[in-house]
């Protein structure tokens, strides 16, 4: 699985979209219509960008299929029940403990797991949590990322030097590492800081661990492209009408880097999706008995060889949402860089 | 001691070569036979700890019982012989006083250490204090030695233990003990009291000190690997001196380690394989793959009774009404017996006596649901919130999550804490974790009832942290009293009385029994199965007796 994000870019702003729209003779269309009228165009990203959305919607309807379909939830252990298939009366964990395979039926469509858990049903609340977890931990990643980058690319200085080195120290530990330690520490005895308390077993535990690890990856370019607006003559422009700095940062450097934020966000989802997984996989993410694909493959590779579905179906699914983010990313980074772009072009 | 095993002690009484009979399987085959020399590879969880005094678990016990023989020990052979106690680093079974309360052991002459240094009387002294003043988990099983509890309050690790006195010129070595103990002998024969040089023993846990046994060990990291090589100096008539000359044992998990004896990458593996590999392996491999109820053991439910909700009887009663063996059995892939008895089958004659009815009904029945429910409800407790605690050592997961599942189904809000297994026992046997229940399990020790009692239910057990008694209260009411009378006699004497108490314990539903597991031996092709599988009662595998087609 990644350990870092897959795509690295720089970004110019809505300046170079003024030049790319003078150049394709659509001026009088902001930046933002440009970009979606080329995403529009680009029918591959829309493709993925649709399955994400399908496999994103299949995981909404999860307690519609628990309830109204399998008869079941995530959690529920079916050990000594029987299930009827083609008319015979099956169990659904034998006495020598080999659960059922796919039924395909309503219950237990895709078999059970061997505390007799349909698989189906906990796929899709697995699904719910790992991209409650991506969604979450990329928001979390860009919003502190936000704050990181913009202080210290607006201050400069001794505030710059701190924000870095600190953003340095955490990039200095390998993604999984630094994951898998804060993960098995948090585990036991959940997070305490001053009135916030949070169980050890809690998915914010996830969410913050993989967004704290992932800062670094987002808050050194937007450091970088403050660093560049700062500079800029409209930010001395406010600056010579009396704006302070914290009005700058908002209504002058914030806005420029929407595009930024917006281009980052499906690559962090995916990026961090494979890492709450690969956290999970190895104990130090989601804790059980809560589905999410990572912990589904970790069960499921303990009996790889007679249910090797317990680990693909999961896989599979892990990897096509990722592919789907990635594939949708990138085709709104070219909708929205045009040196990228013009690079495609040429 | 083992959890995932553990074990007990006995006492000499005179009887001292008694082959216990634990109604285990096959009877003696030895070990004869069997190609001497080569190397294997055994796959493992590893020891929890590689300390003598320190260690616990049956995947520990399996080699350290090969590198630190003590005074006296147990006879290498398969089968119900395996329970003889024989002598060890003593040259004969110790002389013992007709009131049962002094052991006179004398020391064989020439005896040395791995490391070459000379076996001296007063390592044994030293041993037993290291197991005292470190709180071992197998100190209580010492705690019968006249002035133990003055060593312990002097708080000085070099302070005497008056009730061992030794000679180190004539090795000769005397334990007067409070009152006779008929599972002291037996604890001798553990490698947890056996005699280390006192020089290189130091009072605090350290993972080089050298034992006097067939086997010298070497910790390549003690998270990953170590190795057994054959101690040539080692000696001892009756001892097995074990016929592979090397033993690398390294950490796998366990689909991991029954696919590499599959492939014959791995020659044996510590572990049992998992759920579904299970009869994949029994179907296939017949030929290399047993299954037996040794060593004797127990599995069950601990409930904290110092804690919420399980401080109220009620709720004890409701675990058990709701208890159901037969979900637990497909969990454990049809290896696990249901039973509601805590003394297990294999000690008929010596305590064992089936109950039946049990008082929770049917092991291999449906369970209570409805009565349980209502408990709960009686209780106050409906909806709080309960922690199950296990460890990730397959099955241990999914047994926590059925019994999780089952909370939920009686009225509370249960979820799991999953701890690796080399720190599990001892963080749920330290009293401020506030374990509230969880897995845990009892593999023999030795072949006294005792050994199931004392170091799980009793005010003893509570006094070595961690402790083995998740309740954190002597179970069931009165136990320690009915143990003082019961441990100085021999089992087979008082085997009613045993029953009764088995009896008492699981009419007070304190904790929740559900069975008794079938563990399995698996070989590589290499390995000669029919002569050497080394089935043993005490160790679970006796890997001296271990040998190559």
């Amino acid at each position: 699985m990644a350990t870092e994000p897959a795509t690295e870019f720089t970004f110019e702003g809505p300046v170079a979209f003024e030049e790319e729209a003078k150049r394709e003779r659509v001026a009088g269309l902001g930046p933002w219509a440009l970009a979606l009228r080329r995403l529009r165009r680009n029918k591959t990203a829309l493709a993925f960008g649709a399955l994400f959305l399908v496999i994103a919607g299949l995981c909404l309807a999860a307690p519609y299929w628990a309830n109204h379909v399998a008869h079941s939830d995530p959690y529920k252990n079916h050990l000594t029940d029987t299930v009827t298939v083609g008319g015979k009366k099956k169990d659904v964990v034998k006495p020598n403990g080999v659960p059922i395979g796919p039924t395909w039926r309503g219950r237990f469509l895709l078999g059970a797991d061997s505390n007799g858990r349909d698989i189906a049903v906990r796929l899709l609340y697995g699904g719910r949590t790992s991209l409650l977890i991506g969604v979450g931990a990329a928001l979390s990643t860009a919003l502190l990322s936000v704050v990181f980058g913009v202080v210290a690319g607006y201050f400069r200085g001794f505030t710059d030097a701190l924000v870095s080195r600190s953003l340095d120290l955490i990039w200095s530990f390998p993604v999984i590492l630094l994951g898998v330690a804060l993960g098995t520490a948090l585990a036991l005895g959940g997070l305490k800081i001053g009135p916030i308390e949070i169980q050890g077993d809690s998915k914010l535990i996830p969410i913050l661990i993989i967004a704290v690890v992932y800062v670094p990856y987002m808050a050194r370019p937007i450091r970088g492209q403050v660093l560049a607006l700062r500079e800029k003559e409209f930010v001395e422009a406010a600056r010579a009408q009396g704006a302070g700095p914290l009005r700058i940062m908002f209504t002058e450097i914030l806005p420029n880097l929407s595009s930024t934020i917006v281009v980052f966000l499906p690559l962090m989802i995916a990026n961090a999706i494979l890492l709450e997984a690969a956290l999970s996989f190895l104990g130090a993410g989601v804790r059980p008995p809560n589905p999410s694909w990572g912990t589904m493959i970790g069960d499921g590779v303990e009996k790889i060889v007679t249910g090797p579905h317990l680990a693909v179906v999961p896989g599979l699914m892990l990897v096509l949402t990722v592919l789907a983010l990635n594939v949708f990313g990138d085709g709104v980074r070219d909708a929205l860089d045009p040196r990228a772009k013009l690079h495609l072009e040429h | 001691m083992r959890k995932l095993g553990m074990r007990g002690g006995l006492l000499a009484l005179g009887v001292l070569a008694m082959a216990f009979v634990v109604a285990c399987g096959g009877g003696d085959n030895g070990g004869g036979g069997g190609k001497t020399g080569g190397s294997i590879k055994i796959g493992s969880v590893l020891p929890d700890e590689y300390d003598p005094v320190l260690f616990q678990t049956v995947q520990a016990n399996e080699p350290l019982q090969l590198v630190y023989k003590g005074l006296v020990t147990y006879k290498d052979v398969e089968g119900t012989g395996g329970n003889t106690v024989i002598p060890g680093l003593a040259e004969k079974l110790p002389e013992v006083s007709s009131d049962g309360k002094t052991y006179k052991f004398t020391l064989r002459k020439g005896l040395k250490y791995s490391d070459g240094t000379p076996v001296k009387a007063s390592d044994f002294e030293h041993s037993i204090k290291r197991l005292t003043f470190l709180g071992g988990p197998f100190a209580f099983t010492m705690a019968g030695i006249e002035g133990i509890d003055k060593y312990q309050a002097a708080k000085k690790p070099n302070a005497d233990i008056s009730g061992i006195t030794e000679n180190d010129s004539t090795g000769e070595i005397t334990v007067k003990l409070t009152e006779a103990d008929s599972q002291f002998l037996f604890a001798v024969g553990l490698a947890n009291s056996a005699p280390t040089p006192a020089a290189k023993s130091p009072f605090k846990k350290s993972n080089s000190i050298p034992g006097a046994g067939p086997y010298k060990i070497q910790i390549v990291n003690p998270s990953r690997e170590y190795i057994l090589t054959k101690a040539a100096t080692f000696k001892v008539p009756g001892i097995d001196p074990g016929k592979i000359n090397k033993i690398t044992v390294l950490k796998e998990t366990v689909p991991k380690m029954t696919q590499d004896v599959i492939n014959g990458k791995l020659d044996f593996m510590t572990e049992d394989p998992t759920g579904d590999l299970l009869p994949q392996v029994e179907a296939k491999y017949k030929d290399r793959f047993r299954l037996d109820p040794n060593p004797p053991n127990t599995y069950w439910f601990f409930m904290n009774h110092t804690t919420k909700p399980f401080d109220k009887p009620e709720v004890r009663q409701a675990v058990n009404w709701a208890l159901d063996s037969r979900a637990l059995q497909r969990v454990f892939g049809g290896r696990l017996q249901p039973t509601c008895n805590f003394i297990p089958s294999a000690y008929e004659g010596m305590g064992y006596k089936k109950i039946d009815p049990c008082p929770w009904g049917d092991p291999n029945g449906k369970p209570d649901i409805a009565k349980a429910k209502q408990l709960v409800q009686q209780s106050g407790y409906k909806g709080m919130k309960v922690t199950v605690w296990a460890n990730n050592k397959d099955p241990r997961p999914a047994i926590a999550d059925y019994y999780r599942d089952m909370l939920n189904e009686i009225g509370f809000k249960a979820g799991t804490k999953i701890l690796d297994q080399q720190v599990y026992f001892g963080t749920i046997g330290t009293k401020k974790t506030k374990a509230q229940t969880g897995f845990t399990d009892y593999f023999q020790d030795f072949p006294h009832p005792n050994d199931f009692f004392e170091p799980n239910l009793s005010t003893a057990a509570l006094e070595s942290t961690p402790s083995f008694n998740f309740e954190f209260a002597p179970t069931p009411k009165g136990v320690d009293a009915t143990l003082k009378n019961l441990k100085p006699k021999d089992p087979k004497d008082v085997s009613d009385q045993w029953a009764a108490l088995d009896k008492k314990l699981i009419e007070s539903g304190d904790i929740a029994v559900y069975g008794s597991e079938l563990a399995s031996s698996f070989f590589s092709e290499r390995m000669n199965f029919d002569n050497c599988s080394g089935v043993h009662p005490v160790y679970k595998n006796d890997w001296a007796l271990f040998c190559l087609k």
